[in-house]
């Protein structure tokens, strides 16, 4: 529902904009009631410390027993349960919350998996959980490539050379990692710095898209963009300057991609560009040693 | 929840409405369009076909549905039980959640209140949403493959995943052209600008991405010249050997819930949708013209249904080496040429008539391509070929 509401929402705003009507406080509320940012205390290391040793532990074989397990599992029920009682939240936050969890259940049956054809279903499910927390967030672009770019293909191609490279009984690589400190250090770290930079004010500093560059979709030419859509963008500008232009046409996608993301898009680019000489240099290299 | 619930009615009736229609329609169609094919493939080969049960054998599919959903259901020793009861659900589940962005009537471009034919109305990413979601049908074919644990089953997985994988960057590339000359990925939109002229319809533009689209989608519901996930001679029954009953129906209506939605697609995409000459313009909300107009739309769909059926008994199955090759040395080069005609005539501004010149480019490239292909099917297989990924699959094969 939050996706009709939100397709309400921004056909009326782009609609109506040049009159003054009761939508831009309608947006302005959407934004008050969404998460404070300024939210982060040091106690937020505390699971994310506790959660790394459980990892070691896993890791290390002491938690074996399905009993421990199941326990783990109860007391984060009951966890998310207490929690949940005292959020104050909607429907739409209730099938959002549904969506992150099946995400953090997905990453911990990749991480914990013994085989690596569930270990690639987890992460299947993650991915695809992840794009439905992008749908509700009314981001469809970036869901609908995240699903054909990641669970279309990368992880069917995963999938696919696991399956033609299973051998009867597990590696010892499949199951225990060379160095798993490490890799614990290096996780608790980057979540932590992740926690802190979501949950700290400012500690990203918002990037606008620049309305001022001649090319930008923010600045599109009156035939892509009407002047009601200029205007909305103004508002939005007046309302939050984190919100940014949302163009409703596919030429208004396609400026802003080449414009106002192109570092990232050409960045994507060479890295594909890499892959392929990459693969062409490996499969050069097979034909060699064959004759 | 409750008030949520009554709060929320006016909007939520049409869409639970447009999901039971689906949901009740998809099943019953699947059943029938076997009726269908088993007619077809009778006609063409000069047979009477299924004539027993009921009236011209019109009860022969609710038949067959009895006996496979009272068969004996049978789970082998060997599969990975969880991952197989999975598979046939999942197949069944992406194939008509793709249906979510699909119109199946009028859907006027702007939201009105009542029933409409659609689920999800304004999806600002509706083509690009229903092929995110038919790229996922892989997981079904290729867990059920590996679920089962058995040899040939896993080869028709693996085989039908390179093809899916192969075929998707010629479907997305095929429909960019028709993105970028309505100006919208919505669904409803791409109809509306063929609205007019009998002229305005897709296909009088661009014949080559009609082409390029059909086939590659052919090839994404694995149907005849397509199904060598299923080869008999080569596989048993593929990546569903080891499947009876109920589970096989499931992948079953899967695979025929694809054709539908390829057909609707095809109709919707290139054929006009809900416009026929005389009956243009914009939807209104009138009950005859909206029946009219979803007469028409339906007609046009079981059109291609037929088609597609009689593809089947007319073409040959592909060898794996051909299949690839039409897809890397054929289907991509047309889409990408096809693409660069289009864009050539939106930039320059000239007339979007133009744009049938392509029909010249799809003799001149077909031609040109065909030869190539050929070459490339003419020559034996041991003949020096450089050994990618495709091949040492294929050698494993």
């Amino acid at each position: 529902m939050n996706l009709l509401n939100n397709y309400f929402l921004n056909s009326a705003f782009f609609a109506q904009s040049g009159t003054e009507s009761a939508v831009p406080t309608a947006v302005s509320q959407v934004v008050d009631s969404a998460v404070p940012i300024q939210a982060w205390t040091n106690s937020m290391l505390v699971p994310i410390v506790l959660g790394a040793v459980g990892y070691l532990f896993i890791q290390h074989g002491v938690v074996k027993s399905k009993a421990y397990f199941a326990a783990g599992a109860v007391a984060v029920l009951l966890a998310v349960g207490f929690a949940l009682g005292f959020t104050p939240g909607t429907f739409d936050s209730y099938v959002l919350m549904a969506f992150c969890a099946v995400a953090t259940g997905g990453g911990i049956g990749f991480l914990t998996a013994r085989e690596p054809v569930y270990a690639a279903l987890g992460f299947a499910t993650a991915v695809l959980s992840v794009c439905g927390v992008l749908f509700m967030q009314s981001a469809l672009f970036i869901a609908a490539a995240t699903m054909i770019v990641y669970a279309g293909a990368t992880i069917i191609i995963f999938l696919f050379v696991l399956m033609f490279a299973q051998q009867t009984e597990l590696r010892t690589y499949d199951v225990q990692l060379n160095n798993p400190l490490v890799a614990a250090a290096i996780g608790a770290i980057l979540l932590a710095t992740i926690t802190m930079c979501v949950t700290k004010n400012n500690a990203i500093l918002p990037v606008r898209v620049d309305s001022t560059r001649v090319m930008s979709a923010a600045s599109l030419p009156d035939s892509l963009s009407s002047e009601a859509g200029k205007e909305a963008s103004k508002k939005l500008d007046a309302i939050d300057p984190n919100l940014r232009y949302v163009p409703k046409l596919t030429a208004g996608l396609g400026r802003s991609m080449y414009t106002d993301y192109l570092l990232a898009v050409e960045l994507a680019g060479t890295v594909l560009l890499v892959a392929t000489i990459g693969a062409i240099a490996l499969a050069q290299r097979t034909t060699e040693t064959q004759s | 929840m409750f008030e949520y619930l009554k709060q929320s009615w006016p909007t939520l009736w049409p869409t639970l409405g447009a999901i039971g229609v689906i949901l009740a329609f998809v099943p019953v169609l699947g059943l029938y369009m076997t009726f269908i094919e088993r007619k077809l493939a009778a006609y063409v080969q000069d047979r009477l076909g299924p004539n027993r049960v009921g009236p011209f054998g019109i009860l022969q599919a609710i038949a067959d549905a009895i006996k496979l959903f009272l068969k004996e259901q049978i789970i082998p020793d060997h599969v990975y039980t969880f991952l197989y009861f999975i598979a046939p659900t999942f197949s069944l589940m992406t194939a008509m959640f793709a249906l979510v962005v699909m119109p199946f009537g009028p859907v006027p471009t702007e939201y009105t209140e009542g029933f409409r034919y659609i689920v999800a109305p304004g999806i600002d990413i509706g083509i690009m949403m229903m092929i995110a979601i038919s790229s996922l049908s892989a997981y079904g074919i290729i867990l059920g493959g590996w679920a089962s644990n058995n040899k040939y089953s896993l080869y028709g997985a693996i085989r039908s995943c390179a093809q899916f994988i192969s075929y998707e960057i010629p479907l997305g590339l095929s429909i960019i052209g028709i993105i970028a000359a309505s100006g919208s990925l919505n669904i409803e939109q791409i109809v509306s600008s063929q609205g007019g002229a009998i002229w305005n319809w897709n296909i009088f533009w661009q014949p080559l991405a009609l082409i390029v689209f059909f086939t590659s989608a052919l090839a994404e519901t694995n149907r005849l010249p397509f199904d060598l996930a299923e080869c008999e001679q080569e596989l048993v029954g593929g990546f569903h050997t080891e499947y009876g009953g109920i589970k096989f129906v499931l992948f079953f209506l899967a695979e025929y819930t694809h054709v539908v939605t390829v057909s609707f697609l095809t109709a919707l995409l290139f054929f006009g949708g809900w416009h026929f000459p005389g009956l243009t313009g914009p939807v209104d909300a009138n009950l005859g013209g909206m029946l009219l107009r979803t007469f028409v739309l339906v007609f046009k769909v079981t059109m291609v249904v037929g088609f597609i059926m009689l593809l089947r008994w007319s073409l040959p199955r592909f060898r794996f080496d051909q299949l690839m090759g039409l897809a890397w040395k054929g289907l991509i080069p047309l889409a990408l040429l096809n693409f660069l005609c289009v864009a050539i005539v939106l930039t320059y501004d000239l007339p979007k008539h133009y744009l049938a010149l392509t029909a010249l480019f799809l003799v001149a490239g077909s031609m040109v391509s065909a030869r190539h292909l050929q070459h490339t099917i003419n020559r034996p297989r041991s003949e020096g070929r450089p050994a990618t990924n495709v091949n040492l699959t294929e050698s494993a094969i």
